[in-house]
């Protein structure tokens, strides 16, 4: 019958041994030199940690076998068989060790996944509110060189056409030889320039309405309950809405008022459990456009309802707090009136005020706003 | 306690290398049936579980793109093929009863008296020639990230 010799397995695995051993030591020190480049990254922790393991591991394993050839080779002695149980322990203990490494790994790399996605949300809502702070403040601006530009127009105007009418009016009666008529001319010719700036001032003016035009508050509404609408439904919330059957039309800012609408149904969603109600209600109070946005969810304490306006105040986990501090400047910003109920246990209730006294039919053209008009409205 | 094992071991050194009757008893690592051998075979098992997972999360992960991203996902196949290896090799050492070993020394020689003792032979072979590119490939996808890593910061 065939017989093998068994010196080549020890050879193999004395061998193999030592490079394993050699292997797993230039694995630890190429993840001791990723931690040292950046020491907070949890992949290189982790790398660092099995490295340091499977060092282990290529020691005990090593030693375990070299010990389990020897006893083949040179017969068994009961201390030699109580340290080859003792590191086939121990090389037990280490498999487990990183398996649960790997295992753990595998955890924190869904939490690491999630912050990730956490990171990138919370970017993208940064860059959202900085877009929209970036059209605030365009805004604004317009808004303040439209009212300057409407100052200037209505205090200089007047006083100009007399100056100008005046001049013209001393320079056809001055004799041609005067030595005053040059002066004269000098005056109608600078009164001139002054209402020509006053006309460029009046073109800042007209731009404003690149910003405003005429819009049905309710058309803007059912736009963005399309928008929410799936959210809505994926809580299982019931959504009442009770427009008014005539549209109500005034000089909003579609876009912005769409960013605060869904603003205010989101919380309302998120505040509000299944089989819950948000009712979006118009109605029509004098001259002005009233929304109300209810919901019947857990509600606000007063001590919460009165700092929902205050920026960075949030209660979320993770928000921004400032979403409600937009929607505020953006109901301002339509020289609107936003206001807040809210009870504990029973919901809350938004309600917008909008003025629509400028408001037109849609379709008919804007006439080009007089000095005087605009300056009356208070544009 | 440290002199205690210097002692145990100096005493048993003398009796490693006395030369034993030509037919020897194997010596097993452990027998099946002990608590240790299902603890050391589940631990391999776990072992393997845990470097599939390793492969998987590795797929899954950003690590695709970093260079030496092959090398380690084969090294973790090799390292759980290796527990594969291991788990029926130890099953065949222990189960293995009574083999005729022949000759002294290093000069010992194993009778090959059927197909159980053959695998037996084989497994021993391939239980440590799978770990040696498992951790060279580790080492060399590691050194490529590594390089990757220190390039971008010099």
């Amino acid at each position: 019958m065939m017989t093998l010799p068994l010196f080549p397995l020890w050879l193999v695995e004395s061998l193999s041994a030592i490079l394993v051993l050699f292997l797993a030591f230039q694995v630890f020190q190429v993840t001791r030199r990723l931690m040292n480049q950046d020491p907070e990254n949890a992949l290189w922790l982790f790398f660092n940690w099995l490295a340091t393991l499977l060092m282990i591991f290529a020691c005990s394993h090593g030693v375990s076998h070299f010990v389990q050839e020897f006893l083949t080779f040179h017969g068994a002695t009961p201390f030699l068989t109580h340290l080859r149980r003792a590191i086939g322990g121990l090389d037990s203990v280490l498999y487990v060790g990183l398996a649960s490494i790997i295992l753990f790994f595998h955890r924190v790399q869904r939490l690491y996944r999630r912050m990730e996605e956490d990171h990138h949300h919370l970017e993208k809502t940064s860059h959202e509110i900085l877009a929209l702070n970036r059209e605030m403040e365009a805004l604004v601006m317009e808004r303040t060189m439209s009212e300057m530009a409407l100052g200037i127009a209505h205090g200089i105007r007047n006083p100009l056409h007399i100056i100008g009418g005046f001049s013209h009016r001393l320079l056809k009666k001055t004799d041609k030889s005067d030595p005053t008529r040059a002066w004269l001319a000098a005056i109608a010719e600078e009164a001139k320039r002054i209402e020509q700036m006053v006309e460029r001032f009046e073109t800042l003016a007209q731009r404003k309405s690149s910003f405003f035009s005429q819009e049905d508050l309710n058309q803007i509404i059912r736009t963005t309950l399309e928008l929410i609408t799936p959210e809505i439904r994926l809580k299982k919330l019931n959504l009442v809405t009770d427009l008014t059957s005539t549209p109500l039309v005034g000089r909003l800012n579609p876009h912005l008022l769409k960013v605060a609408f869904a603003h205010l149904l989101r919380n309302a969603i998120e505040a509000t459990r299944a089989k819950g109600t948000i009712t979006v209600r118009t109605t029509m109070d004098g001259q002005f456009a009233v929304l109300t946005i209810k919901d019947t969810g857990k509600g606000m304490p007063p001590d919460v309802v009165e700092r929902v306006f205050v920026p960075f105040f949030t209660t979320k986990l993770g928000g921004t707090g400032l979403g409600m501090v937009f929607v505020r400047q953006i109901v301002d910003e339509h020289r609107g009136i936003i206001t807040l109920e809210s009870k504990v246990g029973r919901g809350t209730t938004v309600t917008i005020r909008l003025p629509l006294r400028f408001a037109e039919a849609p379709g008919v053209s804007e006439p080009q706003p007089t000095p005087a008009a605009a300056s009356n409205h208070g544009i | 306690m440290v002199t205690r094992i210097a002692a145990a071991v100096g005493a048993a050194l003398p009796l490693v290398f006395t030369n034993t009757p030509a037919l020897a008893q194997w010596e097993g690592w452990f027998q099946w049936g002990t608590q240790g051998s299902y603890v050391h075979q589940f631990a391999h098992l776990l072992f393997l579980g845990a470097m599939l997972v390793f492969i998987w999360e590795l797929y899954k992960g950003d690590l695709r793109e970093w260079p030496g991203f092959r090398c380690i996902v084969w090294a973790c196949w090799l390292l759980a093929w290796w527990n594969l290896d291991a788990i029926w090799g130890h099953a065949l050492e222990w189960s293995l009863l009574n083999p005729v070993i022949m000759g002294q020394g290093f000069s010992r020689r194993l009778l090959m008296e059927d197909l159980h003792t053959w695998l037996f032979y084989l497994t021993k072979i391939t239980h440590f020639v799978l770990l040696v590119p498992a951790f060279y490939l580790l080492y060399r996808g590691l050194r490529a990230m590594a390089a990757k890593i220190e390039a971008g910061r010099s």
